[in-house]
């Protein structure tokens, strides 16, 4: 391989870090409007909420960014995709059910390290199925293992400081951490089709608008299934009007990190984007910790914990971030992309250049619809709407870190944001 | 061209492994239910 796609594996490598722990910034900030949720409301409905403000996002910002033309172009030019993409939501939204039953049976602090897992599954199928991490050379699977197992095992550390035990060991503790290691298994694989999608040379942004229908299809089908019908579930859901914009903001935030998390997948991998935007654990942490004072009863065991269990997860994030994808690791990553290119039929320059992060000139020339401005129009409406008389908990909240966390998540926004544009046109 | 696409996206064996935990977990939550 020679100088220069060393030299841009390089800077892909630094856009896809970039993403990766923007996507943990943005999705721990999505935990933020979610605390003003008054409880009381079925975790199911609160779901409902939250993944409808998702469809919203994930319609909107393409759309924005790109145009529809541009998205449907690029599913037209994959359409197996759409297949791998619904499968996607669906994983996603099993695996956050099952979530629910892991916290009632077994408690949060137990079940979070246990679906955290994720990252290790991940990084398993990329290495299986896309040939990540083969010719990285021990230095760098003991980065990117190491730094995977250090986030993962911060991340524990800060669970279980934060998060009240359970008194008491429920009888169904067996089926609670089954539940947690099954959704760490659903998500960890999830991720196949993310890295499929983008060696087939998809962008994220048309990706993330089929995935959405499988989300919620699944939300709404499971819904119904544990509240005992639809008309139940809609009925139940119409209690949460006066907290929807919340959900909504939660699930708009989320998407922005979410799409970071679907570039870093792209340009690092899952092996090393995953576990980088799993350092949304720190975020949401900061959030909970400074604006909403959650942990001002702690005992100092408790915050010596919170400190260790974060400089951990930093560690854990360097590691992965300075585990630059040698020569002989992007020439396996270039097999995995042709075997993609063999089956499917794609042509194999336009996939190698939208892995290279460049523009389809053709797409991108009809890109934009007059009918854009409508969803945009739409979207802003429905928020607008839901805000008018929206209240939440009423919950003191520390102004001036709100301000500090606010400013840092938008620099992260705005960095992650020019980064990608000048370097891929968000490609 | 559909059939033949459709016959790709089936004898692919990478989709095996998402569909036969997706029907895992769903398995699970049912007997969860």
């Amino acid at each position: 391989m020679t100088v220069e796609p060393v030299r841009a594996g390089s800077s892909l490598h630094r856009l896809g870090v970039v993403c990766g722990l923007c996507a943990g910034a943005w999705l721990g900030a999505a935990e933020a409007p979610t605390k003003l949720v008054t409880i009381g409301i079925s975790p199911f409905v609160i779901t409902l909420g939250m993944v409808m403000g998702v469809f919203v996002a994930r319609w909107t910002l393409p759309m924005m960014l790109k145009g529809s033309g541009y998205v449907f172009s690029d599913l037209r030019q994959k359409p197996h995709l759409i297949v791998w993409a619904v499968i996607a939501g669906m994983l996603w939204a099993v695996a956050n059910t099952l979530t629910v039953f892991a916290v009632r049976n077994v408690g949060l602090s137990i079940a979070f390290p246990l679906w955290n897992t994720n990252s290790l599954v991940g990084l398993f199928w990329g290495w299986l199925f896309f040939k990540e991490l083969r010719g990285s050379g021990a230095k760098g699977w003991f980065k990117v293992l190491g730094g995977t197992a250090a986030i993962l095992l911060g991340a524990s550390v800060l669970a279980y400081a934060t998060t009240q035990q359970s008194a008491y060991t429920s009888g169904k503790a067996t089926l609670g951490i089954l539940a947690a290691l099954t959704a760490g298994l659903l998500w960890g694989t999830m991720y196949i089709p993310y890295r499929k999608a983008y060696i087939s040379g998809m962008n994220p942004l048309s990706f993330v608008t089929i995935f959405t229908f499988g989300e919620l299809g699944a939300t709404l089908a499971l819904g119904g299934i544990f509240e005992h019908g639809l008309g139940n579930l809609f009925h139940e859901f119409s209690a949460t009007r006066p907290v929807l914009f919340w959900l909504f903001l939660g699930g708009f935030c989320w998407v922005i990190g979410d799409l970071f998390q679907q570039y870093a997948a792209k340009y690092v991998g899952i092996g090393r984007g995953i576990p980088l935007s799993n350092t949304n654990q720190l975020w949401g942490l900061a959030w909970g910790a400074l604006v909403f004072g959650e942990f001002a009863g702690l005992s100092t065991f408790a915050r010596e914990l919170v400190t260790g269990g974060s400089l951990l997860m930093i560690a854990g994030a360097v590691a992965i971030a300075t585990a630059v994808a040698p020569a002989s690791e992007l020439a396996s990553w270039k097999l995995a992309m042709e075997r993609e290119c063999s089956r499917y039929e794609l042509n194999k320059q336009q996939v190698e250049a939208a892995m290279r992060g460049e523009e389809d000139q053709n797409a991108q020339k009809n890109g934009r619809r007059w009918w854009d401005v409508l969803v945009l129009l739409a979207a802003v409406g429905i928020f607008i709407a839901l805000a008018w008389g929206t209240h939440g908990r009423s919950i003191e909240l520390n102004l001036p870190w709100m301000l500090v966390l606010l400013a840092a998540t938008t620099v992260c926004l705005v960095i992650g944001g020019t980064l990608l544009w000048r370097r891929t046109k968000f490609s | 061209m559909i059939r033949s696409r459709m016959v790709s996206i089936l004898t692919d064996s990478q989709l095996w492994a998402p569909v036969l935990i997706l029907v895992l977990g769903t398995a699970l939550l049912i007997c969860l239910r």
